[in-house]
Parts: C-alpha cells; sequence; structure tokens
C-alpha cells in the first residue's frame, strides 16, 4: 500500500543542523507530544467527537444512530427518526466525528431557507462548528463548512460555484422534498458527489413507495435496482408480505429511523381523535348546489377545480367564495355566472361555519393554547375574526408573512394569544412545545404533513399529553380523503415503519382496510 | 482534557511564549499578548499593517480566557475555553508550530564532567493515520543512536524522565555523529515502514471489501448500458475517495539529542 509523507519537516531540520535557523522550546515541544498523544484517535471505531463536546448530551438513540451511520453504512444514510426526536444533532454529530477525524474537509448543508439560520446557530453552540451562511456573492474556496438554502443553491450561478468545490460530506435537511426526481432539486443533489452524504426527512414516503425509491436511488444508486426492477417486483398491484419484508430490509439497510417508543425517553401520549361535524341544513344546501355545478358548466367538469371547491366549502364560506369570484370572472357564459353569483350570494348570508363553531367548542373547552392549522389563508382571517367576536384571542402565521413577522407571530403565541392559527407552509422546522393542542382544521391529501403539523408540539420538551383533533365534515369530501390518507398511512408503515397515531387510533385495531390500495392486509395495522 | 489540564497547558503555554499573565484565579486567566503571538493569534493584519505604516506604538491585544465557566458566578466576561473549542485548538496548533524542533543536552554534575561524554541522537516523533471510510492513528517516537544505528521505540519518554537543556554542560565531550542526522531521518523512515508493515491489515481488506460490494451494486444499477453517464462516473469517483485505504506518516517533532 502506498504510504504518504511530507518532506516539510525534514526541510526545516535541515536548515537548524545548518544553523540556518534557531532550535525550538524544549517545553513547547514536550507540549506539543502531550497534545499529540491526547487527541490521538486510537480506534477505527466509537466517536471521538464527545470528549470534544462538553456542552453537548446527546441522548442514546442519537448516539446509536451516529455510530451506525459511520461504522456500518459507510457515512451514507437517510436519517428519518419521527419528527422531534434530534435528527439534527445526530448530522452534528456525524459531521463533527468526520471533521475530527480528517475524513471530511468540506461540508455543504442544504436546508430549506427558513431553517438556514437555526442550523447555523446549533452548529456552533453545540457543535463548534464554524459553519457560514452563504449568501450572494460570496466564494466557496475559504469556506469549510457552508449551510445554503436548497432552492438558492440549485440555481445559476450558485450551483455552477458549488460544482466548482469539492465537498465530501453533503447534508440535506428536509429531504421529502427531493421526493419527485423530475424536479431541479432532485437533479441538482444527484449531481454533486456524495463522498459521504445524509438525507434527514422524518417523512421519507408521503403519498406512494416510489418517493422512497428515488430518495434512496438518489442517496446510493442500485441499492433498490433499477426503476424497471423495482416497479415489476414492487408495483401496487403484485405486492405481497413478503416482499414488502425484503424492501424493508433493504430500506432498513441505509436508513435509521427511531420512534418515539424506542428511544427509552418518557413520551407524552398523542391522543388522536377524528371529530365528525353535521353541516346545518343551510350548508348542506350550498354545499350540493356547488356539487350540483359540474353538471351545469364546463368549466367546473374539472375533477381539480370541484375538489377544491368542495374541500374549500368544508373549511369556510370566504375560501369558497375566493375561488368561486375567480371563476366568475374568467367565465364568458352568462348562465354559468349567474348561477355562480347566485352561491355567492348565498354562501355571503350563512350563519357561522359549522366547522369553526367546533373549532370554537374544542378551544373554550380546552382552555389553554391551541395551534390550529388549516389549508386556506382566507379561513385563516375568516377564523380570526370568529373567534375574536367569541372573546379568543388569536394570531395569523403564514408562509408568506416574513422571516420578522413570523418571529414576532410566534411570540406572540407564546407571550399573549390562546390560539395560533397556521398554515403548514410557515410552519415548518418551529417548535412550540409550550402547546399540547393540536386542531386539524381541514386535512391535507398527504398524511405526513399532518405529522409534521403534529410534530410541531409533540417533541422533546413537551410535557403534556399531546391532544390533537382532526375536523371532517360527515358525506363531504373529507370522507373521502380521511380514507385515501389512511391509505397512504398503511404503504408508510410496511416499508418504512409503525408511525405513531396520526389520524385516529382505531387504525390500529385493523378495524380498517385502505381504500387506495384495497389487497392490505390487515396484519400491518396490529 | 479536563478544565484543570486545560488551565494548566494555558498558564504554561504563555509562560513559555513569554505573554505575562496580568491576573489569575483557578477558573479564568487574563494574558497580555507580545506583538509576536498577537499576530499569530488574534487574525487582525490590517491593525498591524496600519500600526506599522504609521509607525505608532502598537498596542498588542490582552485575551481573557475562562477555563471553567461555572465556577465562575461574578459576571466575568471572555472567551470560554475547553476541548474543541477553535481559540484552544489554534493555540494547539501553534504550540505545534513553536515545538518543532529541539537540540538538546543532557546535564552532568561538575564532579563527573570530565569523565563523561555525550552519545548523539535523532530523535523523532511520528504521527501515522490510517483512513478509508474510518480512521486511526498512531504515535511512534523513535530514537537512532547516531553513532551505532541502533533504534529504539518510546524515545521520548526515555528523555523526559532525563534532565536536558538547551546549552552544552562545560568540560563534557560531545562525539561527533557518525551517521548524519539526515541519513538517519531516512533510516528512521525504513523503520516506520517496518512497523507498519506488521499492522493488522483487516481494516483495509475490510474497507475493500464494502467498496466490491458498493460497486457491484452501483454496476447493477447501470446493467446493458454501453456508454456510462455522468452520475456513474461521479459515483464510482465518490466510492473511491470513500474507501481507497491510505496510511499517511507525519512528523509530529524531533531534534538533536546529546546523551550520556
Amino acid at each position: 500500500m502506498q504510504i504518504e509523507r511530507s518532506t516539510e519537516w525534514k526541510e526545516g531540520f535541515s536548515k537548524r543542523l545548518e544553523d540556518l535557523e534557531t532550535w525550538d522550546n524544549w517545553t513547547l515541544y514536550k507540549m506539543s507530544y502531550d497534545i499529540t498523544k491526547t487527541s490521538l484517535i486510537t480506534e477505527f471505531k466509537g466517536l471521538q467527537s464527545l470528549k470534544y463536546l462538553p456542552h453537548v448530551t446527546p441522548l442514546a438513540h442519537q448516539l446509536e444512530a451516529a455510530e451506525r451511520v459511520i461504522e456500518e453504512m459507510n457515512g451514507k444514510a437517510i436519517l428519518a427518526d419521527e419528527v422531534g426526536l434530534g435528527k439534527t444533532i445526530e448530522a452534528g454529530l456525524i459531521l463533527k466525528e468526520y471533521l475530527i477525524r480528517g475524513l471530511v474537509k468540506k461540508a455543504l448543508i442544504l436546508v430549506p431557507a427558513s431553517l438556514a439560520n437555526q442550523w447555523v446557530e446549533e452548529l456552533h453552540l453545540k457543535f463548534h462548528i464554524p459553519a457560514l451562511l452563504y449568501r450572494k456573492n460570496y466564494e466557496l474556496d475559504h469556506v469549510d463548512v457552508v449551510v445554503m438554502s436548497l432552492d438558492t443553491a440549485k440555481r445559476s450561478p450558485h450551483r455552477e460555484k458549488i460544482y466548482a468545490q469539492d465537498y465530501d460530506l453533503i447534508i440535506v435537511d428536509e429531504a421529502h422534498k427531493l421526493k419527485n426526481h423530475k424536479t431541479v432539486s432532485y437533479t441538482f443533489v444527484q449531481s454533486l458527489k456524495k463522498k459521504f452524504c445524509l438525507l434527514l426527512t422524518a417523512t421519507p414516503i408521503q403519498n406512494d413507495v416510489f418517493e422512497l425509491f428515488y430518495l434512496v436511488t438518489l442517496l446510493k444508486q442500485g441499492h433498490l435496482g433499477n426503476y424497471e426492477t423495482f416497479s415489476s417486483v414492487f408495483s401496487k398491484g403484485r405486492r405481497d408480505a413478503e416482499q414488502d419484508e425484503y424492501l424493508k430490509e433493504l430500506v432498513s439497510q441505509v436508513m435509521v429511523r427511531n420512534r418515539r417508543q424506542d428511544t427509552g425517553i418518557e413520551w407524552t401520549n398523542r391522543k388522536v381523535q377524528v371529530m365528525p361535524i353535521e353541516f346545518s341544513t343551510e350548508e348542506r344546501t350550498a354545499y350540493q348546489m356547488l356539487s350540483g355545478l359540474k353538471d351545469q358548466h364546463s368549466l367546473f367538469s374539472d375533477a381539480f377545480t370541484m375538489i377544491t371547491l368542495q374541500r374549500e366549502m368544508c373549511s369556510s364560506g370566504q375560501a369558497t367564495i375566493g375561488t368561486l369570484s375567480k371563476l366568475h370572472a374568467e367565465c364568458g357564459n352568462l348562465e354559468a355566472a349567474a348561477s355562480i353569483k347566485k352561491l355567492i350570494l348565498l354562501l355571503e348570508r350563512l350563519p357561522d361555519h359549522s366547522k369553526a363553531q367546533k373549532a370554537a367548542e374544542l378551544i373554550l373547552k380546552a382552555d389553554d393554547k391551541v395551534i390550529l392549522f388549516t389549508e386556506y389563508r382566507a379561513t385563516q382571517n375568516y377564523l380570526h375574526e370568529y373567534f375574536y367576536s367569541k372573546g379568543i384571542s388569536s394570531v395569523i402565521f403564514n408562509g408568506k408573512m416574513s422571516k420578522n413577522s413570523r418571529e414576532w407571530a410566534k411570540h406572540l403565541f407564546k407571550q399573549n394569544a390562546q390560539v395560533l392559527i397556521a398554515t403548514e407552509s410557515g410552519a415548518e422546522g418551529i417548535n412550540l412545545q409550550f402547546c399540547h393542542h393540536v386542531i386539524n382544521y381541514d386535512l391535507p391529501w398527504n398524511p405526513m404533513k399532518v405529522e409534521q403539523r403534529i410534530g410541531r408540539v409533540h417533541r422533546l420538551g413537551q410535557e403534556h399529553d399531546v391532544q390533537i383533533y382532526n375536523l371532517a365534515i360527515q358525506d363531504t369530501i373529507e370522507d373521502h380523503m380521511l380514507h385515501v390518507l389512511e391509505g397512504k398511512i398503511g404503504v408508510f408503515e410496511k416499508v418504512v415503519g409503525e408511525l405513531d397515531d396520526i389520524l385516529a387510533a382505531k387504525l390500529k385495531e385493523g378495524t380498517y382496510v385502505s381504500a387506495a390500495d384495497s389487497r392490505v392486509s390487515p396484519s400491518i395495522f396490529q | 482534557m479536563y478544565p484543570q489540564q486545560i488551565h494548566e497547558y494555558l498558564r504554561q503555554f504563555f509562560n513559555e511564549t513569554n505573554c505575562p499573565i496580568i491576573h489569575e484565579s483557578e477558573h479564568f486567566l487574563q494574558i497580555q499578548l507580545t506583538v509576536e503571538m498577537d499576530k499569530k493569534i488574534m487574525n487582525r493584519p490590517f491593525y498591524w499593517r496600519y500600526v506599522e505604516s504609521i509607525q505608532e506604538t502598537p498596542k498588542p491585544a490582552q485575551l481573557t480566557l475562562i477555563t471553567d465557566i461555572r465556577q465562575l458566578t461574578n459576571g466575568m466576561k471572555g472567551e470560554v475555553v475547553h476541548m474543541g473549542s477553535p481559540r484552544l485548538h489554534q493555540l494547539f496548533q501553534v504550540t505545534k508550530e513553536l515545538g518543532s524542533y529541539v537540540k538538546m543536552f543532557e546535564q552532568v554534575n561538575r564532579e563527573d564532567a570530565t569523565q563523561t561524554v555525550l552519545t548523539p541522537w535523532l530523535g523523532v516523533n511520528y504521527q501515522i493515520s490510517y483512513s478509508c471510510h474510518q480512521t486511526k492513528e498512531e504515535l511512534y517516537s523513535l530514537g537512532m543512536n547516531l553513532m551505532t544505528g541502533a533504534v529504539f521505540q518510546n524515545f521520548h519518554e526515555t528523555l523526559t524522565a532525563r534532565n536536558l537543556h538547551n546549552t552544552p554542560p562545560d568540560h563534557v565531550f560531545q562525539l561527533p555523529y557518525i551517521i548524519s542526522p539526515v541519513r538517519a531521518l531516512d533510516r528512521l523512515e525504513d523503520a516506520v515502514d517496518g512497523l507498519i508493515q506488521k499492522q493488522d491489515p483487516s481494516w483495509a481488506e475490510e474497507a475493500r471489501r464494502r467498496w466490491k460490494k458498493d460497486q457491484a451494486v452501483l454496476d447493477y444499477f447501470y446493467e446493458g448500458q454501453d456508454d456510462m453517464p455522468e452520475s456513474y462516473v461521479l459515483e464510482k469517483q465518490a466510492m473511491a475517495e470513500r474507501f481507497t485505504p491510505r496510511i499517511r506518516v507525519d512528523i509530529v517533532n524531533g531534534g538533536l539529542f546529546y546523551l550520556q
């Protein structure tokens, strides 16, 4: 084997033999030897980083994860702990270990813009890693550890600057954003050399098993075979329990997934309930009129538009009116325009939305901080006013707000307001352990978004049982959505592992068979 | 290193580099840096260029280093220094730089002086690192007798047990070396190679085994393709960087020693 050595010392030594330079101090010489001896890495295995991190006491599952990634997975892994278990700590430990061992000289950390500051801060304070937040015009030559927003990094000229560097470790936070292999983000990360690579996501599957295929392939090409073989073996129609086991085994070779209950920490419980709600008679009439529109005009025959309207109707009149007004403006047909106008008038006259009433009731009963998630900004405004009329103080929080406004809203919620009315686009990555009531005012299509929502409060540091209320209006699109969500959870649990309750506790009793995939064996729910 | 050890280290370091310690308790040190030390560790080249260009009296900085923050309650301001802190790491580097080469003489009692002969030795401390996807390091301290060519291990430990000084004792005869120190250095290198050969090679075999396995997975992914795309080449390169077993020999420090 080739042995590398440098000749630098020899040159300095020769100069001193020829009296060209002076000899050094004996005490410093001995000190230097002692330092080398104390900081010597005497074993291939184990974590050296801990003795350099006196202010961090990682939890057992975090240490295990870091060791496993380094020793068994050769530094290429998906860190998929449940939300709130400290994936960032695991990634920090791994990065620190590689830096100390000299295996990583330069590292690139790609994160959502909203989390960039938090990363830099944690790396500094907890890990003493001088990470730099990338700004335009920065030269990357002299920056060893850089934190960059993925959205910036993938664009020119930043992308080219990254290509010009030689990174040893790539970390991607919220890696479920790479689930679609046709996106620019995916191709960008794919085009980076990955000597070591960590993908962080609590939700490696959001909708279907192919997302996991592409995520694993991004990390390690060929680990799940190529697309043709994978799809022929694992496509929905042909799956059986044995293949699911096999896939799970393969996935576990590149993925660390700690669940709350395996951490050995006393976790507070999650109490999840579906709250069925009846429309009032007027609302039911409006919903039916709305659904009837699709037979009236081609504008409404598009399934996506119709579903959107129906979902909005289940959320608030205001959200529905917003979309209807847009359609009214675009619609050339007089007859259709008239029916829309009529519907809008009807909606404007509706009394308080049944769901809003239920939400207010739950909030008053909770008599404590509540975080409420909705999909629609119009609903946010409506609820804000409605709650005010009921004497409930609330603040609005969404992704359209600037970083400062969001910080301020969070502060207000902590100090004064009872309710935070949020959309999930704004809530990513924020920690609200001081609150333990979550209302899913309306549900998204993607169950992992619900998991991420719950994860805002059900995380390390939560001291109370977390109450989760999923509101769904009976005999509407929301019924169907519940079914689809449950089906998706089924796929996740088969190949990744079990999930904590998201929709309702009844899932675990096996009473339910997925609507999306009727071949699902009931055993997986046990 | 515990806070106490770090404290002791800092005190010794600044004493040896002639930086006066102005205030000190068990848990902190306040140091007046010399101009040289300021230039080395304070990272302010513009200040120094400015001062020197207008020939003003230079004001080297003072540094307050806190070695155990938990013991300080009076709101003391300063840099908290612990194992892993960038400042300590920097001082370690400076220590290494300032303690690389020595020429030392064993001290002899005056009455024995005329009967004593000092033999020249070359002593070198080697740090060897083995790396693939993991790493391990070893430290060897070798000494070669420059009269006979005999090589000894754990040389540094034998040195620290003796009373050495950087000037020769009076009236003592120093043998001129037969083997030149530069030649000896080459021969010590061979000795280090010998030590490396004796190491258990299983770490490198394991790395190669993992490499082969990953390569097979990658090849399977691109099976049947004649022209390999960029992504294949990239991954192959990443794999080589990850798994290639490497051995590196660095010299920590070393010097000439005249011993009884």
